[in-house]
């Protein structure tokens, strides 16, 4: 099949997810809605890819052999009549959403520079992308842990056309050939099932093209950020700025250029989870209940520590679901938390022979280094932190709290992880620090941006009252 | 030079000190020393605690060497200021460094400059540490520097710097006036955050394309396997070929040892899907006991390790010989099958 089927397996599985979105119950049309388009072709690509990896376990676990007629046909008929389910739905405004999409596209809905600006950021992104896929196209596996823990599964599962498992050096020892082992055997599946898939897809085992799902992703969470940030009614021209935002973190494209490891995958499907979720807040329409969950389960399958990313949405949810006393609920969680840990760290108990103590030892030196002086992220962290500086008043409204108490909550989690472990040594030499940061880092962008939008709209409202009170009173 | 050291590839690679415990790297010169404010020398891989000097003696004071401290950063030498020290007078007539060992690496020394340290000058440094091309190595995957390795004035706070203070200057403007608006405040934050992270990512681009550049150069056009080949580990790929065929076609227990972690995982990726045990971080050889008749080992550039062909027994770190036969033979590579 060569080049072509690898394009053409990238295709299907993105259009079934594209289908599959369509397809979720919702009471209105979704294509036709702001960033409706870019919504669904963004998020479809995740869901595409991750129904695609569960129909590759079904089928190992059924004793099919991996192969183009076992894995694309049915791939193709669920995405076909998935089609046929939503078009019933979408079909009327699927006229004006292409046309409106084409023309955005164009940029028509501007003029002057700022129609300029518009297409100068698309050819900067085609031409980040373009680049990206050379680095993809051409280059082997190439970063250490994707040819010692990732790269391993792909190669053993696509070589025997089903999943055997990966196991601890005793076991493997024991089992007379019967498991494999790598340096990771414990690590989940999903990042060497799709790069099996590609290499099903292009017909023989090639470590640099199969990486192209990564390139895939990276492009569908482009445009799933577009699509989440224009629902958050952001004009098209804020939206592309944070879609654009988003796709240039350099550690990000790294993660593509590089591809092989699974942080970016974990951090562009916990991302587009968490933004279904908060279309769910926002629409109460339960296909964005239906995608965030099937989203957010694939994160502890993608990576182990998507187990704890997940937590990171409760006081999230908290906060959603309890207005009222939300808040403090979430505030007195996070304080038992911090004073169990300082506890820990000034005490030396020991439970059923295992040792709690805790060092407190923030490598605060090379966390600087890491976040505001090197490459990594652009000037991220620097914006950040202004937008928690200048809208702490909006941090917690309505709309915008449950996706602060995410990003607090993840923040928490690396705080904690880094000034109170053994991974402190991964902040000072700097490995691990940028790659668990990445988990949150595109989320981090957009609530960066909600949260600057929140603090203009409202200082826009008080203008406005100060200058004409009796009319604001009235509305 | 004193000190032990040859020129490799246009640098001077000094791999141990004398019996004085010092390696010295002298060099005559004629600098009017009111003309140079810094001295730097561009010397690579420098342990952290490494004691470094830059000596120099000049004709002010011909009987007396003066000597400073060299800074270290990521195993860097900084640029020493000079300018204020009171032995940097009249005309500097030799230059040199004092490294005191013993040395845990061999030290790259590329040169050495002195510098004016005018604001063109300066600026040229920093311009030059930003666009310095930063190629994939090992850590790319974890931490992107963004230009030169040391950098005295990352570009990230420079525009950060520079962003802070525009936007407090439009605020101080802002609030001085009597009909405020706060959307021209909104508007400068926005353009300024956007301009500056524009910037940086203009550089970055320009990083990468280089970087696919060189990534052409080294594989565009090749098949797979020409891919790996032309791979850094290439002459390992080429022996994996002759192992694989020595193999049977069935995936077979292979037991990879070599003295270097990154050899013993990179043959093992390249013999998947053969089932293959490796230790990822450990180099230490697998017990006998581990090993069953029909398995296969494999030893790539691993010290210790002995085969006495007549007898056909293999040994390593004084365990019981066990029964083995050779299957083939590299560069510093052989495979055996476990009798």
């Amino acid at each position: 099949m060569g080049i072509v089927g690898l394009v053409l397996g990238l295709l299907l599985i993105w259009g079934m997810g594209v289908a599959f979105v369509v397809a979720l119950p919702r009471r209105s049309p979704l294509l036709p809605t702001a960033g409706g388009l870019a919504w669904t072709v963004g998020a479809g690509g995740f869901a595409g890819a991750f129904v695609a990896t569960l129909w590759m376990r079904a089928l190992s676990f059924s004793g099919v052999a991996f192969g183009l007629v076992a894995i694309f046909v049915p791939l193709l008929l669920l995405g076909a009549a998935l089609a046929w389910v939503g078009l019933r739905r979408e079909r009327p405004g699927l006229r004006r959403a292409l046309r409106d999409a084409a023309d955005s596209l164009r940029g028509l809905h501007l003029q002057g520079l700022a129609r300029v600006l518009w297409l100068v950021l698309l050819a900067w992104l085609v031409l980040r992308f373009s680049l990206l896929f050379a680095e993809v196209a051409w280059k082997p596996l190439y970063p250490w842990d994707s040819w010692t823990q990732w790269g391993t599964k792909a190669r053993v599962w696509y070589e025997l056309g089903r999943l055997v498992p990966f196991e601890a050096p005793h076991i493997w020892l024991a089992d007379n050939g019967a498991s494999y082992f790598d340096a990771a055997p414990h690590y989940p599946g999903t990042v060497p099932l799709l790069q099996v898939f590609a290499n099903v897809a292009l017909g023989r085992w090639d470590d640099a093209l199969m990486n192209a799902p990564f390139w895939m992703l990276a492009i569908a969470l482009t445009c799933a950020v577009y699509g989440a940030l224009r629902a958050w009614e952001f004009g098209p021209s804020g939206a592309l700025i944070g879609a654009w935002l988003v796709a240039s973190m350099p550690l990000a494209n790294v993660h593509v250029a590089l591809a092989g490891y699974a942080d970016l995958p974990l951090a562009a499907f916990f991302t587009v989870a968490v933004l279904a979720g908060l279309r769910w807040l926002d629409s109460r329409e339960s296909g964005d209940a239906v995608l965030a969950i099937l989203l957010l389960a694939a994160c502890p399958l993608i990576k182990v520590p998507g187990r704890v990313w997940l937590l990171t949405l409760v006081p999230g949810l908290v906060v959603a679901f309890l207005p009222r006393y939300g808040k403090k609920l979430v505030a007195a969680g996070f304080a038992a938390v911090l004073f169990a840990l300082l506890v820990l760290a000034r005490t030396n108990p020991v439970i059923l022979n295992y040792r709690l103590h805790l060092d407190f030892a923030p490598e605060w030196g090379a966390l600087a280094d890491s976040y505001f002086l090197l490459g990594n992220w652009h000037l991220l962290w620097y914006g950040a932190l202004a937008a928690a500086l200048l809208g702490w008043r909006q941090l917690m409204s309505p709309r915008v709290a449950p996706l602060t108490m995410v990003i607090a909550a993840g923040g928490f989690f690396l705080f904690v992880v880094f000034a109170f472990t053994n991974a402190r040594a991964w902040v000072a030499d700097q490995t691990t620090v940028n790659r668990a940061t990445l988990h949150l880092a595109p989320l981090v962008v957009v609530w960066m941006l909600v949260v600057f939008r929140a603090w203009v709209q409202d200082r826009r409202a008080l203008e406005a009252e100060e200058h004409d009170p009796i009319a604001v009173r009235a509305m | 030079m004193r000190g032990i050291g040859a020129i490799v590839a246009n640098e001077l690679v000094v791999t141990d000190v004398d019996s004085n415990g010092q390696a010295l790297i002298a060099l005559a010169s004629d600098l009017p020393a009111r003309d140079y404010a810094a001295i730097a020398w561009d010397v690579r891989d420098v342990t952290a605690a490494t004691d470094v000097r830059l000596v120099w003696r000049s004709d002010y004071a011909p009987q007396r060497v003066v000597s400073v401290p060299v800074r270290i950063e990521s195993g860097r030498l900084l640029p020493v200021i000079v300018v204020k020290d009171p032995g940097w007078l009249g005309r500097v007539s030799g230059l040199a460094l004092l490294i005191r060992g013993p040395l845990s690496q061999p030290i790259r020394i590329r040169g050495v400059t002195a510098k004016p340290m005018g604001a063109l000058e300066m600026s040229g440094d920093r311009i030059r540490e930003w666009s310095t091309f930063e190629a994939w190595t090992g850590s790319s995957i974890n931490s992107v520097t963004g230009g030169a390795d040391v950098q005295d004035l990352p570009l990230p706070l420079l525009l950060a710097v520079a962003g802070a203070a525009t936007v407090g200057l439009v605020w101080a403007l802002w609030r001085w006036r009597p009909r405020r608006r706060s959307s021209t405040l909104a508007w400068t934050i926005a353009v300024v955050f956007a301009a500056s992270w524009a910037l940086l990512d203009v550089r970055w681009l320009w990083n990468l394309a280089r970087q696919t550049q060189a990534t052409a150069a080294q594989y565009a056009g090749k098949d797979w396997r020409e891919k790996h080949l032309a791979a850094d580990d290439g002459p390992l790929f080429a022996f994996i070929e002759q192992v694989r065929t020595a193999l049977p076609a069935t995936p077979a227990r292979v037991f990879v040892v070599s003295d270097a972690h990154y050899f013993r995982g990179r043959a093992a990726f390249h013999l998947y899907p053969h089932n293959v045990f490796f230790e990822s971080s450990r180099n230490v050889m697998p017990p006998p006991a581990d090993l069953r008749a029909g398995d296969w080992l494999l030893v790539y550039q691993r010290r210790g390790v002995q085969f006495d062909p007549s007898a056909n027994r293999l040994r390593w770190d004084n365990v019981t010989p066990l029964s083995a036969q050779l299957k083939l033979t590299g560069a510093g590579a052989a495979l055996f099958q476990i009798q």
